[in-house]
């Protein structure tokens, strides 16, 4: 089953690497199609993408493998599509392994699909329906793999912590000492699961300086992605999240983001008369972004709160700082620093400690694009990735990727 | 006191020199083809509506020959005015340089990787001087693309000819101030398709000459 996929991955990389650029550009003319004299277009686009990991076990961040390499095919469908100017379809459909890198089997999936309505042309205001990306942060603006500098994600938005939707602690003590071992990994969760594809609805637009964004979605920023489908966790715990921008010009931005919404999917061990919808997550985050010429800077600071059955408020703050320069045209690399802290617990003896180690990594990557439709990454992450594990994890990782 | 009477020769041979050039004019057959380009919008949810230009299907028209090399006398643009390239295809001159004016509110990221000339000008704001500029030394086809905005795209058609000239909408082209001679008319379409035909120019004369 994997096999196919791979040789197709590789036969057309080595088409695009070897001369096929034009042909890419045809094939973006091709798939791009319109009717009613040009009122209605859409536009079919993908990524083709292989990635290979080798690291120190237990593995950084959501990578889910119990070896220590890891051979990650994914293929990305988009499909772009508007009626006049108020109206804007898109739609995003992969093949691979997982919504995260993991040695199981291919599988597809719908990852986005949402219709916006823009009453205005400049942009005051556009309302959208779907299942899409949370509007906290702005992370999310570079999160695909031809955007992103780097491989993975930063810490904030794929570092696990002992906090569990699926399997609550039963006491203080309990979730005080929690130890993530590599095959229970999946069952905890970050203060954000990546991108946050869950479905819901947004209100945004710019005033100005300012840009505003607010959603109700079904699942929390730190739900998992099998919860951001409504027909696997219906709408009736919704979360609320908000931005807040400011632009004073192109190249600077700042924004305040906050999210809360519940975030347990199972009630086993509730105490008596709490349901699933009084734990929730509280996110408080900050982000800001730079870029001029050749560089591109952005920064984020999440504070997050998970009301912890049986155990009470568990803190953590997360940020990182990132930056990218182009090198040439093609050479570009980058390097991020990340950190989390997690805030003291009152265990059952009345004792307070930290509800886990505090974590740090740095990622260097670099990148190179061999045309336009075609680019290289590498990776290497070192850094204290899991608590409870001594000394230090590495991961290298490799990523070459066509798009068309 | 000789020039007195040279004045007016002289003046009177350029003048003639001018009425004596040659004109092409004609009309290619351009493909019914044309792209209607869709805006990637899914992370930016804050966007202006809109719908982007569409762009007619055009022809360059050029003469080949053995020509005196001048250096162009004037930069030309290419600006990117409501997430386009305007125009979308330009041609030049060898030697000529050409600036990139951002007229919107937003970054753009011009670059290039076509091996005629391969450049990345970066993320400008609309009122940084000076106004980035790159020169176009190599014949070739130069594919303009923006890194912000995927389906921004551009070319620069660099042409080792003084004479050219972009058909309008319908094919029609003319081509103004030939010199006399036995020369290469050429109708560039695409990146993969160039016609041609010989001509012979002579004193002002005009030629006719359709594509096909």
């Amino acid at each position: 089953m994997k096999s196919l996929p791979l040789s197709a991955i590789f036969w057309l990389a080595c088409a695009a690497v070897n001369g096929a650029e034009e042909w890419l550009d045809r094939l973006d003319e091709t798939l791009t199609i319109s009717a009613f004299n040009d009122t209605v277009r859409a536009r079919l686009s993908g990524t083709i993408e292989l990635e290979a990991y080798y690291f120190s076990l237990p593995a950084a961040g959501l990578i889910e493998s119990a070896s220590e390499t890891l051979l990650n095919p994914r293929f990305t469908l988009f499909l772009d599509a508007q009626a006049g100017s108020h109206i804007y379809f898109f739609a995003q459909a992969r093949l691979d392994g997982g919504f995260d890198p993991s040695d199981g089997g291919l599988e597809m999936r719908f990852d986005e699909y949402a219709l916006r309505y823009t009453p205005w042309e400049d942009g005051r205001l556009a309302l959208q329906i779907g299942k899409f990306a949370t509007v906290v942060g702005r992370w999310n603006e570079r999160h695909l793999a031809w955007d992103n500098p780097f491989i993975n994600a930063p810490l904030p938005y794929e570092n696990v912590t002992a906090v569990s939707d699926l399997e609550p602690p039963v006491s203080a003590r309990g979730f005080a000492t929690t130890r993530i071992t590599a095959a229970e990994k999946y069952d905890f969760t970050p203060i954000l699961w990546g991108s946050g594809y869950s479905s819901g609805l947004s209100v945004a637009g710019r005033l100005g300086k300012f840009d505003y964004a607010a959603e109700l979605k079904n699942a929390s920023l730190s739900s998992r992605p099998e919860s951001w489908d409504i027909a696997n966790r219906g709408f009736n715990r919704p979360t609320m999240s908000a931005r807040l921008g400011f632009r004073p010009n192109p190249a600077w931005t700042f924004g305040l983001s906050a999210s809360r919404g519940a975030y347990l999917e199972t009630a086993d061990v509730l105490p008596r008369g709490k349901s699933l919808g009084d734990y929730h997550e509280l996110v408080f985050g900050q982000d800001a972004g730079f870029a001029w010429h050749h560089w591109q800077l952005w920064a984020e600071v999440y504070e997050a709160r998970f009301e912890v059955p049986n155990v009470g408020n568990a803190d953590t703050l997360a940020y990182y700082i990132e930056a990218k320069y182009k090198f040439t045209p093609r050479f570009f690399g980058a390097l991020r620093w990340n950190q989390q802290f997690f805030a003291d617990v009152r265990d059952g003896d009345n004792r307070t400690g930290s509800w886990s180690e505090d974590v740090w990594r740095i990622d260097a990557a670099t990148g190179y694009r061999f045309t336009a439709h075609t680019q290289l990454k590498l990776q290497y992450d070192l850094g204290r990735h899991d608590s409870g594990r001594a000394g230090y994890g590495h991961l290298f990782g490799a990523q070459f990727m066509v798009r068309f | 006191m000789h020039f007195t009477w040279f004045l007016p020769l002289a003046l009177m041979s350029v003048s003639t020199g001018a009425l004596a050039q040659a004109v092409i004019e004609g009309r290619v057959l351009l493909s019914e083809a044309r792209s209607a380009p869709v805006m990637n919008k899914r992370y930016e949810i804050v966007s202006k509506g809109g719908v982007l230009a569409t762009n007619p299907p055009l022809a360059v028209v050029y003469l080949e020959g053995d020509f005196a090399r001048a250096i162009p006398a004037h930069d030309k643009k290419v600006e990117q005015k409501e997430m386009a390239f305007l125009p979308a295809l330009l041609p030049v001159q060898v030697g000529t340089r050409v600036e990139f004016p951002n007229l919107d509110e937003t970054f753009h990221n011009i670059f290039s990787f076509s091996p005629a000339k391969r450049f990345d000008l970066g993320r400008y704001r609309p009122d940084e001087r000076p106004i980035p500029a790159q020169i176009f030394d190599k014949p070739g086809l130069i594919t303009l693309r923006c890194d912000i905005h995927e389906h921004m795209r551009g070319l620069i058609l660099v042409l080792a000819t003084p004479h050219f000239v972009v058909t309008d909408p319908d094919g029609h082209f003319q081509i103004k101030g030939l010199p006399p001679g036995r020369f290469r008319l050429k109708a560039w379409m695409s990146s993969k398709t160039t016609l041609e035909k010989e001509v012979e120019l002579k004193n002002g004369s005009t030629m006719r000459v359709d594509f096909p």
